[in-house]
């Protein structure tokens, strides 16, 4: 199933090839429980193009350094989440739709390879047969048999894109329809929102007390195009003490929210690649929240959309002014 | 950082305030000049417009100690620039509700519009907003 959809993609790519200055895919990674993002600029290495359910990185994440480093077009697989990241930025004018083509492949949900490890107790994995019902890995510590639907990624279970919004300048379809088991976007926020707010301050707290600021969680989100620019460099004004202790630590997270509001297209990028395991994305996904209920807007799902806080009405009917006379 | 002080009962509250230059800036001059009574809490910041105020500034207020943070700015289709309370208002709106979910009590912030010649406006919101952070600490 898995090969038959490559050669799709393959061939695809090969069409979109003539187009493109540089393509930008996934290959196999540095083990069986990962893929690797590659960039492709001659046709004939196409064939390194992978896709399959570990798929999980978002491309997308290159779009705007990309598009700044070559002059010609650039193309990109990418999953029907990923292309919103893609929507986002062209609403935004940050990349040229035209200079940007998709290739958007339908996907059946991707496997975090964190929980299969964190499963397997860290065991060397030699091989893994990865199927719509069951994996089956080969270890250090012999074979295992695993469910598929213990492992999709986060997201993939409150996904609700339907292929085909996402388009693209191509698109592939997936004879494989998404399986992982639904559950509630904001399950965790909620779970945060009962504690009263001295408990929420103690957990932030101990979060941000892990958080090494290593700055991956911004490096990796395709939306902070602003990367080593960053107001937290910045001596003056100094935004930012360079000291590393939990309250610096959240304020620099909270840079991230505000400067996301309105934009993050919850591809939870930033929480995977947290070396700390923070629990990052339920603050883009409760400023986001908040975005849908004030504004009625969710990003990357309209070009042609204005960003929510680059607007305004002169009348806003959800939002209640407070009279403090 | 000054958390330990944040925490501790008191003590006066100490409270950040964003005014734009052309109304309520104004206004509190005006409280002034009238002499009209008002709370010594505040630590008034000047900007051009309420819509100069990033959100981190009242974030960053907040981690730095502030009790609270009040941001005024002119009435809605008042702005000295046309539109930008209307900015202002999007983005403050977002923060207010924001600040439970990091642990900060909504009611530590407000905003609200006081235009250059409402000293008395002024003088209700100040003591009513001092009075509001006094019995929250
Ligand atoms: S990736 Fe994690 S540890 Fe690194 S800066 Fe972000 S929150 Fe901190
Ligand atoms: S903030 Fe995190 S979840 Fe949102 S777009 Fe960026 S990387 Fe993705």
């Amino acid at each position: 199933m898995a090969k038959k959809l490559t050669e799709t993609i393959i061939a695809k790519a090969e069409e979109l090839f003539d187009q493109v200055e540089v393509m930008a895919g996934y290959s196999k990674g540095s083990n069986p429980l990962k893929v690797s993002p590659c960039f492709i600029e001659k046709k004939q290495d196409l064939d390194q193009l992978i896709f399959d359910k570990l798929c999980i990185n978002n491309l997308a994440t290159y779009a705007y350094r990309l598009s700044k480093q070559v002059k010609g077009n650039i193309g990109m697989v990418l999953k029907p989440c990923d292309a919103k990241a893609v929507n986002q930025l062209i609403s935004e004018e940050l990349i040229d739709r035209a200079a940007c083509k998709m290739l958007v492949v339908g996907c059946a949900g991707v496997l975090d390879h964190q929980k299969i490890s964190r499963h397997l107790g860290g065991a060397r994995v030699f091989s893994a047969n990865i199927g719509p019902e069951t994996i089956e890995v080969e270890t250090a510590e012999g074979k295992k048999e695993l469910k598929t639907a213990d492992f999709y990624a986060d997201k993939c279970h409150w996904c609700s894109i339907s292929d085909q919004d996402m388009g693209g300048d191509v698109f592939v379809e997936n004879q494989q329809k998404l399986q992982a088991p639904k559950k509630d976007r904001f399950e965790d926020v909620k779970q945060l929102e009962k504690l009263d707010l001295d408990q929420i301050e103690a957990y932030w707290k101990d979060e941000f007390s892990r958080c090494i600021r290593c700055y991956a969680c911004r490096n990796v989100c395709p939306l902070e195009v602003c990367q080593d620019q960053c107001i937290v460099h910045l001596d003056f004004p100094n935004w930012q003490s360079q000291k590393v202790v939990p309250s610096e630590n959240k304020f620099f997270q909270l840079i991230r929210v505000m400067h996301l509001a309105g934009r993050c297209v919850e591809c939870g990028e930033c929480q995977r690649v947290c070396p700390q395991n923070i629990g990052l994305l339920k603050m883009m996904k409760k400023m986001n929240q908040q975005i849908e209920t004030l504004f009625n807007f969710t990003p990357g799902m309209d070009v042609e959309a204005k960003p929510p806080l680059l607007t305004y009405k002169t009348v806003e009917e959800n939002i209640e002014e407070e009279e403090l006379i | 950082m000054t958390e330990q002080e944040q925490k501790s009962p008191k003590k006066e509250a100490r409270i950040v305030a964003f005014l734009c230059n052309w109304c309520s800036y104004a206004g509190s001059d005006a409280a002034g000049t009238a002499r009209l009574r008002q709370p010594e809490n505040l630590r008034i910041i000047r900007v051009p417009c309420s819509g100069r105020i990033n959100p981190l500034f009242v974030l960053k207020a907040f981690s730095e100690g502030a009790d609270g943070v009040l941001v005024s700015g002119c009435h809605p289709n008042d702005c000295h620039y046309t539109d930008g309370n209307f900015y202002a208002r999007r983005r403050l709106e977002a923060l207010k509700e924001y600040l439970p979910f990091i642990g900060i009590d909504k009611n530590r912030f407000s905003y609200q519009w006081v235009s250059a010649s409402e000293g008395q406006r002024w003088q209700k919101v100040v003591t009513n907003f001092v009075k509001r952070i006094n019995s929250i600490l």
